[in-house]
């Protein structure tokens, strides 16, 4: 039961985390586009510092560090910022090579055709790209979902923590962590299948993303 | 009145001059080729007509005002002449019809039924309607072009620029494009066409323009220019690139 | 911050110690990965139907589970059943388990994209199955697969900080410690952070050599 409850806590946190990561990445590749040299230069640098920090440790900056410089985080904040920041350098790179993947005899025909730079990144741009990003965000997700354990380390009653106390108290560890094990296996296949049907629905031939 | 004219257009690349001051002139419900070998600077000039490429100098007037100075509004411009690429750009994410309404619906701020009904009236045009809701993958290179006219003519251009339409078909769907635009031909749609097939120039224009080295040479009704004309550079082209049998 | 400069002065053999732990274990599991890998992946190619579904679940089970909980399971789990082993025990095949299923995936993805004409040509000339894997199918798939591999090589270093939370004094671990005894955990955590940074370019620069010597013409991936 208690499982259960840690359960909906680290689905919670994964799909807040997802948003962020998918704000953030988004917002990068868009600005990445603008190809402003103090702007890629400042994109390149957060990509790469993003890239190289292990989770645990941003995650430690963010909600035990920060709080020396004066700056209180709460831990779901604090999680759900680490895993946005990280998985957005990694989604920014997924998306930028999607754009980078777009026909430009299609963003030329819609310039043609009298669309405004916005207008072609919103209606053949955008739609185009998050087709052929569906695999790295599947990918992203995955990641994501996997790294919310650490959330028990801030003090957040997801899985991981619920599983430790119960443990601790029944002495049943194998069973319990085979458990948990199984519990976030579920929610993977869930999430994956989520994604399939609304790849399938949205899937266009001639768009492949392999 | 002409429609569109081109009074001394010059295109300087960093430092090569592609266009060496260009005139041409072109009327309501007329219908014009643009011929030249390659690098004559063909479609650098259609680029440059609807503002896709800015033009080093020169002046493009295009119904009475010259939309080379500041404050053209480019968009509305380019709403107004249709354009058609060598290698379709189709949106590879939308269906047939949707590549025909979406110019419609967003630019036109049509309504999705009345754009819907437009996009299927046009298709109607060209034989496409049963394909309406295939994608673009799905279609040959000879209906991908027919689609791409249709989202063009769509928006009701008053000119039509079609750059290379047949380069990159085989024979047989040259064949039904070049049958497409003939009928477009027929029906007094304005248009200006660049191209190295003197097929396809043959059935679709009033009087074609040929261009060396980025300079007018000759401009004549097909027959004149295709054998024995005067001018070597154009005598030359035409032997080469017409099968004299 | 010079009190902060004079800890980390005060600390350092027991930093350079956790970091040696941390690049040990990066590269055991790194090599062990590899090897599980191409292991997995050659039984991914296997004619019996039942082993391939066995694999396909084995590489599916550990890319959508933790690693944090099979550590767990191993590490608190397993003493219940009377069998203790080292935290570094229990690091070495959690990682191994979980890079290798990683691993096999790329090399999966590389195998699709491979002309299977070549394959063909070869079982035509009389190699057999073993043969093909080891002299067509691997030195293609490996070359494709470099950038993947080497990305899991620095995958797998950023995860080792994870190994401290079953009490293996990895470098991570011994940041914890002196951020707990002089309180300044912001610049010890950022330390830390600008250290796996430093580690994380020394992989790159490695790779990217790497890649060059390893390019084929016609191999661009």
């Amino acid at each position: 039961m208690a499982l259960a409850k840690g359960a909906g806590y680290t689905i919670l946190v994964t799909i807040a985390s997802v948003c962020a990561g998918l704000a953030i990445g988004l917002l990068m590749a868009v600005l990445s586009r603008l190809q402003w040299k103090p702007l890629s230069l400042f994109l390149a640098a957060y990509l790469y510092v993003f890239r190289s920090i292990p989770v645990l440790v941003l995650l430690f900056i963010v909600f035990f560090g920060l709080p020396s410089m004066g700056i209180r985080i709460p831990p779901f904040t604090a999680m759900v910022l680490t895993l946005g920041l990280i998985s957005g350098a990694y989604l920014a790179e997924i998306f930028r090579g999607a754009m980078s993947a777009v026909d430009r005899d299609e963003i030329l025909a819609a310039e043609a055709m009298g669309m405004s730079r916005m207008q072609s990144f919103l209606y053949i741009i955008l739609p185009q790209m998050f087709r052929m990003s569906i695999p790295g965000m599947i990918n992203e997700f995955t990641s994501i979902l996997k790294y919310t354990p650490f959330a028990y380390t801030v003090g957040i009653p997801e899985i991981m923590k619920e599983a430790m106390s119960l443990a601790a108290l029944t002495l049943r560890g194998v069973e319990i962590y085979l458990a948990v094990g199984i519990i976030y296996f579920a929610i993977y296949k869930l999430f994956v299948m989520l994604f399939m049907v609304f790849e399938k629905k949205f899937r266009v031939p001639g768009l492949a993303h392999e | 009145m002409a429609l569109l004219e081109v009074k001394n257009l010059v295109k300087k690349f960093d430092d090569k001059d592609v266009l060496k001051g260009i005139n041409v002139e072109l009327s309501e419900g007329q219908s014009k080729v643009v011929m030249g070998g390659s690098g004559c600077g063909k479609s650098t000039m259609l680029r440059c007509l609807n503002l896709l490429i800015q033009p080093t100098s020169g002046e493009i007037i295009f119904k009475g005002e010259d939309i080379t100075r500041p404050g053209v509004d480019v968009r509305k411009l380019r709403q107004d002449i249709g354009f058609v690429f060598q290698h379709f750009a189709l949106y590879r994410h939308l269906t047939v019809q949707d590549n025909v309404t979406l110019g419609l619906r967003k630019l036109k701020k049509m309504s999705a039924n009345d754009a819907t009904e437009k996009a299927l009236y046009e298709l109607e045009r060209v034989d496409m309607v049963e394909h309406r809701h295939k994608y673009p993958a799905q279609l040959s290179g000879g209906q991908k072009q027919r689609v791409a006219i249709v989202r063009a003519l769509a928006m009701d251009p008053a000119v039509l620029f079609l750059d290379e339409p047949t380069s990159a078909l085989d024979p047989q769907m040259t064949r039904e494009v070049v049958t497409v635009i003939n009928k477009l031909f027929l029906d007094n749609i304005t248009m200006l066409c660049v191209t190295h097939d003197p097929f396809l120039a043959k059935y679709i224009s009033d009087s074609i323009v040929f261009l060396d080295k980025g300079v007018v040479v000759a401009e004549d009704i097909a027959e004149r220019l295709f054998y024995d004309h005067p001018d070597p550079r154009v005598r030359h082209f035409f032997l080469s690139v017409i099968d004299h049998r | 911050m010079d009190a902060f400069i004079n800890d980390l002065i005060a600390y350092s053999p027991q930093i350079m110690a956790g970091l040696k732990n941390t690049v040990l274990l990066m590269v055991i599991m790194s090599v062990t990965g590899l090897i599980g890998g191409v292991a997995v992946f050659y039984l991914t190619l296997s004619r019996a139907n039942a082993v391939r579904t066995w694999v396909e679940r084995y590489i599916s089970f550990f890319i959508g589970t933790p690693l944090l909980v099979h550590l767990f399971l191993m590490y608190y789990g397993l003493p219940q059943l009377g069998v203790h082993l080292s935290a570094f025990t229990v690091c070495i095949i959690g990682f191994t388990l979980n890079v290798s299923a990683y691993n096999a995936r790329y090399l999966m993805t590389a195998y699709h994209g491979l002309d299977k004409t070549e394959l063909e040509a070869a079982q035509a000339q009389g190699f057999t199955p073993p043969e093909i894997f080891r002299l067509i199918i691997l030195p293609q798939v490996i070359r494709l697969s470099v950038p993947s591999l080497t990305n899991q090589v620095i995958q797998n270093l950023k995860d080792t900080s994870v190994a401290f939370l079953i009490q293996y004094p990895d470098f991570f671990a011994q940041v914890q410690e002196i951020a707990s005894t002089n309180f300044q955990f912001f610049k010890a955590y950022m330390t830390a952070g600008l250290v796996y940074l430093v580690l994380v370019s020394i992989i790159v620069l490695a790779a990217r050599r790497l890649e060059k010597r390893l390019i084929l013409p016609g191999f661009q991936t």
